[in-house]
């Protein structure tokens, strides 16, 4: 917060609200000025803006996108920007007595400033990276603090700090009025809708930097249902289910992930005749990648999609899909193809070395190779099971010589398929509870040579054709 | 069985306290968290919330950083394989840290060169045991000196190991051969029938291990029902209600 603090204390604003600031809030502060936070009162001083702006043309302003090629002074003042609105709606005399422009203004604004963080940060990798450019490595050199990462959190923490949104969404999880707990600023709409939005965004801040299990974590106290005040905005709900699957698909938790791409795919692909305009444009690129990380989830964790989503994956990534299902080397590039294609733009939280640029690795590169490795464990799996599925019992070295393998690969591929069909999932509280479940329709044990193999049956379905016969004859 | 990623049966409190609020943002925390690691490696507890949280502090203040904590933070989450905690902590290390060493030699003015080598090291184990090459993990394991160095700190990383790859035979397996689980278990003679009659709790006979049956290793064809609710007829029953014939 001291990034607004202190640079934008020139601006006057009466800043005793320090005395009223919440221990921690105190705390992170420090923290975030001993980052050496002076430096930024130089970039600073070019922005001041006159105090007697229209405050609603700076929210309306807050909430525009900015060109992806803007320069980088623009990118510096709209951090600028950012500092100003929210050190005026965080640090004045009490709550500030605004009505937001409209009911979704809180989710362009917080989606806004992230995605700019999140594109500044890419930029300023990449400068670091081709070290060409003398003049923006001079600049950027000069200014780490400039969208810095603990002032981005400390936004977001501060505006659900603020807000006590955790307080008042726990209130609403025991069916008690969460105006008791909302407080001065809590109440008013502005806050608790930035409250609530700030999580959505820690959520994504969390995943970008590489912390799955913490943005899992974010979400403790946000219920994911219809109900959810995110799903009153198309793009905060959309948002949310795509970070929440990716980062169950991270933590290996593939049938969560599913779970939740599908619950938010189903919803598009049935209101998508409602949302034909600007916003339905915007999503769409997101649908595709959902998609791909479906079809990366179901080549780990084979199970039954529905109907809808099955058609427009075979749809969109038919061929794919096919590769992925069948394993072995082959599926390789086409893993990490749609990996690359979908994962979000991950970043790095501390400015790059620009002294030595073969350091600055693009994160994305990092996490492919990690994903990557898991997808090696696993590529026989598809194989293992597609021969199993024709005995009920086998001679181990005998499977082994179909293969071409030997005997002892074998024998490590079929216990890697049997631990990694055994996953957590979610049954209820917490998005990181659950319990183990054995996924898998096929279990087998080796007893020496011999590999004795059953399959879970389905029984015949008979309520469907009951009913249907009843409606029938009724 | 409930698992929860967060809770740690042996977190004392005012960890729990540090990660719950803001401080686990507060670069002063750092050497609490590194003692609380070094308090693991030693009691042979395991908290890899805690973990991935100092972690995240490194990931922040990159000057902080000190490369044997983070090391011993991926030798304890290899002790908890299959899970994906290694893989977890590997995604908050600097992107650097796994390019190929010959891209980075060339730069000795980069600090970390040797940190980036033992995450490597460890990486090639993490595969080795992920992909249940258990021989080739031990065989690994005797290859190089530095491989001694960094599991030192943790005490009975090998016993640990062991246990967990015991666990997932248990899983699949319900008889084997003798040499083969020795390497498996990189252990031979009295030690290894020590291991598997008083840890495990298998029958050595003869040339063969045998493991007691359990829910994982009995592969027991099952049969799923169509699970009937009451509430799938409700139309039909008020239909009942509607029209009485």
């Amino acid at each position: 917060m001291s990034t607004f603090q202190n640079g934008a204390a020139p601006r006057a604003i009466d800043d005793d609200s320090d005395i009223e600031e919440e221990a921690l809030a105190g705390d992170f502060q420090e923290q975030v000025q001993y980052e050496g936070m002076e430096e930024l009162e130089q970039v600073n001083s070019m922005s001041l803006r006159d105090q007697t702006d229209d405050i609603q043309s700076r929210l309306a302003a807050a909430a525009q996108p900015l060109d992806f090629s803007a320069p980088l002074e623009t990118k510096f003042a709209s951090y600028d920007n950012y500092c100003n609105l929210f050190h005026f709606i965080l640090n004045s005399d009490g709550p500030v007595d605004l009505e937001p422009p409209s009911y979704y203004w809180a989710w362009d604004v917080i989606d806004e400033f992230i995605y700019q963080f999140n594109s500044f940060c890419s930029y300023r990798n990449r400068v670091a990276r081709q070290a060409n450019n003398e003049e923006e490595i001079a600049i950027l050199r000069e200014a780490p603090n400039t969208w810095g990462c603990y002032s981005v959190l400390n936004v977001l923490y501060s505006l659900i700090q603020r807000s006590q949104i955790n307080e008042q969404l726990a209130a609403m999880k025991r069916n008690e009025e969460p105006t008791a707990v909302a407080g001065d600023y809590g109440s008013k709409p502005l806050y608790r809708m930035l409250g609530y939005f700030s999580i959505i965004g820690l959520l994504r801040v969390h995943c970008l930097l590489g912390d799955f299990s913490l943005a899992l974590k974010t979400l403790d106290d946000i219920e994911l249902n219809k109900k959810a005040m995110f799903a009153r905005v198309m793009a905060a709900h959309f948002t949310t289910y795509y970070y929440v699957g990716f980062s169950y698909m991270m933590m290996r938790r593939y049938a969560d992930a599913i779970r939740m791409f599908s619950h938010i795919l189903i919803y598009v692909s049935r209101t998508k005749n409602f949302q034909k305009n600007a916003q339905y444009d915007s999503i769409s690129k997101k649908n595709d990648q959902m998609y791909a990380l479906i079809a990366i989830c179901v080549a780990f964790h084979p199970t039954r999609l529905d109907d809808t989503i099955h058609t427009a994956l075979r749809e969109k990534y038919g061929d794919q899909l096919l590769k992925l299902q069948r394993g072995g080397p082959e599926s390789l590039p086409i893993f990490e193809e749609l990996f690359r294609s979908a994962c979000p733009k991950f970043i790095s939280p501390t400015p790059p070395d620009f002294d030595n640029p073969e350091l600055n690795v693009d994160p994305l590169e990092h996490h492919v190779s990690i994903f990557m490795d898991e997808v090696k464990t696993n590529m026989w799996s598809p194989t293992v099971k597609s021969y199993l599925r024709l005995y009920t019992t086998m001679d181990l070295k005998k499977l082994a010589g179909f293969l071409e393998v030997e005997p002892e690969k074998l024998r490590g591929w079929l216990l890697v398929n049997k631990q990694r069909s055994r996953q957590i999932r979610w049954t209820e509280n917490g998005l990181l509870d659950g319990e183990v479940v054995g996924s898998g329709d096929l279990d087998y044990a080796v007893q020496g040579d011999l590999i004795h193999i059953s399959e879970a049956k389905v029984g015949r379905k008979l309520v469907d054709w009951y009913l249907r016969n009843l409606a029938r004859t009724y | 069985m409930g698992v929860t990623f967060d809770h740690a049966p042996d977190r004392p409190e005012h960890i729990d306290a540090i990660l719950n609020g803001l401080d686990r943002y507060n670069p002063e925390t750092t050497n609490i968290f590194q003692e609380y690691v070094t308090e693991q490696c030693e009691l042979k507890s395991y908290d890899c919330y805690a973990n991935l949280a100092l972690l995240k502090l490194y990931q922040f203040n990159p000057h902080l950083t000190k490369d044997e904590t983070i090391t011993n933070i991926l030798v304890k989450s290899l002790t908890v394989f299959p899970s994906p905690d290694f893989s977890l902590a590997l995604h908050l290390l600097p992107p650097h840290i796994l390019t190929p060493a010959s891209a980075s030699s060339a730069l000795p003015a980069a600090g970390d060169a040797p940190l980036s080598e033992a995450v490597q090291k460890l990486n090639v184990l993490n595969n080795n045991l992920g992909q249940a090459s258990y021989a080739a993990f031990w065989s690994t394991l005797d290859s190089d000196d530095l491989y001694a160095d960094l599991v030192a700190d943790v005490a009975g990383f090998e016993e640990l190991i062991r246990i967990r790859i015991a666990l997932t035979i248990s899983q699949s397996v319900r008889e084997i051969e003798r040499p083969l689980l020795e390497s498996w278990l990189g252990m031979t003679g009295a030690a290894f029938d020590k291991f598997i009659g008083g840890v495990c709790g298998w029958q050595i006979e003869g040339s063969l291990v045998k493991i007691p049956l359990n829910k994982e290793n009995e592969a027991k064809g099952t049969v799923v029902r169509e699970n009937v609710k009451i509430d799938q007829f409700s139309r039909v029953i008020r239909r009942a209600y509607e029209q009485p014939a």
